[in-house]
């Protein structure tokens, strides 16, 4: 019998919900994750900063350990407003190759202390933004991948303006009443059956375009 | 993985938690000597250090040549030095930029976060924070909640090192209706890490929910705080839900300290640190149990070896036996040697006030700040956060916190009141800095 990996969290758009993922679970979604950064582009020698919360780590394991398997190096920051300043001193001391998860408290909190975000990812090559962050971006003309965290699975977008993509032997994505629901399509410790989650927006290519909250 | 010792063992290492203080020294000693040319060889801001004091590694046989002849590194020194040369680590860094497999940072609660480099795989210690926890009474298969923060990285691994599962939470107030109830569902053993702030956050969600607070921790052999003291109000809520704390703080940027379940100091794990507590502001070492500064030697780091490092920190360390039966040191923090105040000719630093603060309703949460434009005062300033519910009364509360902080410190005091949000903000989320300029 497989063994409990942790326990993470998902958000179903009404509230946080407490998600056991299993070993072999885990061990699937590493493959995943490295054939992620890998389509990014990312590789030896690159720097790459994850921001993200401890409770989604389920979600971004398999992103840290595609890069630590790519051979890039990596840094972590907490996406909230206050970790503004931690993001702002790594891009000014450190060169680095992509930024990914990106959200709008984020980029408030860059704001406050009185930074233009463009600047701060001009030299970033691979900016990975939520919605609330990445029309923001966009409009300052960043090139931005998209990226949302569809309850338990991490969409990501491949290219600028591709729709943010998900493990597809792992999960499928539909939208309901202009919501996205997720299904787990191989055995979970919890499986996932038209799952609402937090992202509002349309399924395209089986990716997901998110609406941004702000026009929501 | 190192195999596990049994769930009936005492101890995760036996060999290394109780050995013999004379062997212990003779294991630092051998580390130490294998370290030192490796840290002047490769991390500049040392050998700068040490050339600019005339001393060579060769010139240490044992730890107390390297205790009379070795220079000082300070956050300061590291800072100056990274600001004055295109070196983004400071000068500490003793390994080839490309091999790093990490960069991760410090809290940054003094200043900006300053980097810190890993490498994965090679040279990361002892698994030492598993003593600790199996210490607290958690063993393979146990839930430990996990209330943290990412800038240290994939923290979770060291309870999946231990054969446990991590129950992961955001280090956030708004997280704790979600932990009572994962607290309830799945009887965490392990708690890393509470602070003041969450205690009250439990306290509002429990009453909100209908959750008994006792039962919630019913599981929990041990709740970890860190960051910043507890303050007494705090203290006695957790104690009257059942809770056994556990004090965690740094060792100078080098490594941590835990109590055990003696609660008689923070034990530090001497096979990865050489500690020094010297006189704050000489080099004179300070008799055991005495006031001084933490001075931190790292012995397994090989990545950023910080050698004679300066923490800032004030504390007392004993190397007396503990009751636990574990032979390694112990320490009391007492607070930052650079937030000291001098008020009237009386020395006052935060932990100084924080119960009289914590003890008035409003400022419960105990989130304040020392505000000073120099080290010596005429006048105590303090910035303090009040809760919403209280914004319309906010002159008796003023008294109220001047009247508690003049009868703990017997100094003058002054109060500027702000919303508890405000201070919050300053972050990083585990602690706040608790001394701005004026």
């Amino acid at each position: 019998m497989s063994g409990v990996w942790g326990v993470g969290c998902y958000d179903d758009g009404a509230r946080r919900v407490a998600w056991p993922v299993s070993t072999d679970e885990m061990d699937r979604d590493l493959g995943a994750g490295a054939r992620r950064i890998g389509a990014l582009g990312i590789g030896a020698g690159d720097r790459v900063l994850i921001c993200s919360m401890l409770s989604e780590a389920a979600q971004h394991w398999p992103l840290i350990v595609g890069v630590m398997l790519s051979g890039a190096q990596l840094s972590c920051a907490d996406s909230t407003a206050a970790e503004a300043t931690r993001v702002a001193m790594f891009l000014r001391r450190l060169p680095y190759d992509a930024v990914l998860g990106v959200g709008p408290a984020l980029l408030d909190g860059l704001e406050a202390l009185g930074h233009d975000p463009a600047a701060v990812f001009a030299s970033v090559r691979v900016v990975g933004a939520h919605p609330g962050a990445s029309d923001r971006l966009r409009a300052l003309g960043v090139p931005v991948h998209d990226v949302a965290l569809c309850g338990p699975a991490l969409a990501i977008a491949p290219t600028p303006g591709a729709p943010a993509a998900v493990d597809t032997d792992e999960w499928t994505l539909d939208a309901h009443d202009g919501r996205i629901v997720v299904s787990s399509l191989r055995p979970r410790a919890h499986p996932f059956v038209r799952t609402p989650t937090a992202i509002r927006g349309a399924v395209v290519d089986g990716g997901v375009v998110p609406e941004s909250p702000s026009r929501g | 993985m190192t195999a596990l010792p049994p769930p009936s063992a005492r101890f995760f290492d036996e060999a290394v938690e109780t050995m013999p203080r004379g062997a212990l020294r003779d294991h630092q000693e051998a580390l130490l000597l294998e370290l030192l040319p490796h840290a002047y060889e490769h991390a500049p801001l040392v050998r700068h250090a040490w050339d600019a004091a005339g001393v060579h590694p060769r010139d240490v046989r044992d730890l107390d040549d390297f205790c009379a002849l070795a220079p000082f590194v300070s956050k300061d020194a590291i800072r100056r030095y990274r600001d004055g040369s295109t070196d983004p680590f400071g000068g500490v860094l003793a390994v080839p930029l490309a091999e790093l497999t990490a960069v991760m940072s410090t809290s940054g609660t003094t200043g900006d976060p300053t980097l810190v480099p890993e490498q994965w795989g090679r040279g990361r210690g002892p698994a030492a924070l598993s003593r600790d926890f199996w210490g607290m009474g958690v063993r393979p298969g146990d839930h430990v909640a996990l209330v943290l923060f990412t800038f240290r990285g994939p923290t979770y691994g060291f309870v999946q090192g231990m054969g446990g599962i991590p129950v992961l939470f955001d280090f956030d107030p708004a997280e704790m209706e979600r932990f009572c109830e994962a607290s309830l569902e799945y009887r965490p053993t392990g708690l890393y890490n509470f602070g003041s702030a969450l205690i009250r956050a439990v306290a509002d969600a429990c009453d909100r929910r209908g959750f008994d607070p006792v039962d919630v921790f019913s599981s929990y052999r041990g709740v970890v705080f860190a960051g910043e003291p507890l303050g007494r109000r705090s203290r006695e809520l957790a104690e009257a839900w059942g809770i056994e704390l556990f004090e965690h703080t740094g060792v100078g940027d080098v490594t941590y300290a835990f109590e055990c379940g003696e609660h008689d100091g923070l034990h530090f794990w001497e096979d990865t640190v050489f500690v020094e507590c010297l006189t704050p502001d000489g080099d004179e070492p300070v008799a055991d149990g005495g006031r001084g500064e933490l001075v931190a030697t790292t012995l397994f780091n090989r990545v950023a070896p910080f050698v004679r490092f300066r923490s800032d920190d004030l504390v007392r360390v004993t190397r007396a036996p503990c009751a636990c039966g574990r032979t390694h040191a112990r320490l009391w923090p007492i607070g930052r040697k650079s937030d000291e105040v001098v008020v009237d000719g009386r020395s006052v630093l935060p932990v100084d006030v924080w119960d009289a603060i914590e003890s008035v309703d409003a400022s419960a949460a105990g989130l304040f700040q020392v505000v000073r434009s120099s080290t010596t005062a005429d006048r105590l300033q303090l910035r303090v956060g009040y809760a919403p519910q209280f914004a319309t009364r906010l002159d008796a509360v003023a008294d109220e916190v001047r009247d508690a902080v003049v009868a703990a410190v017997g100094v003058d005091v002054a109060v500027e009141l702000v919303p508890d949000d405000a201070l919050l903000r300053l972050g990083p989320p585990h602690k706040i800095p608790r001394v701005a300029g004026a």
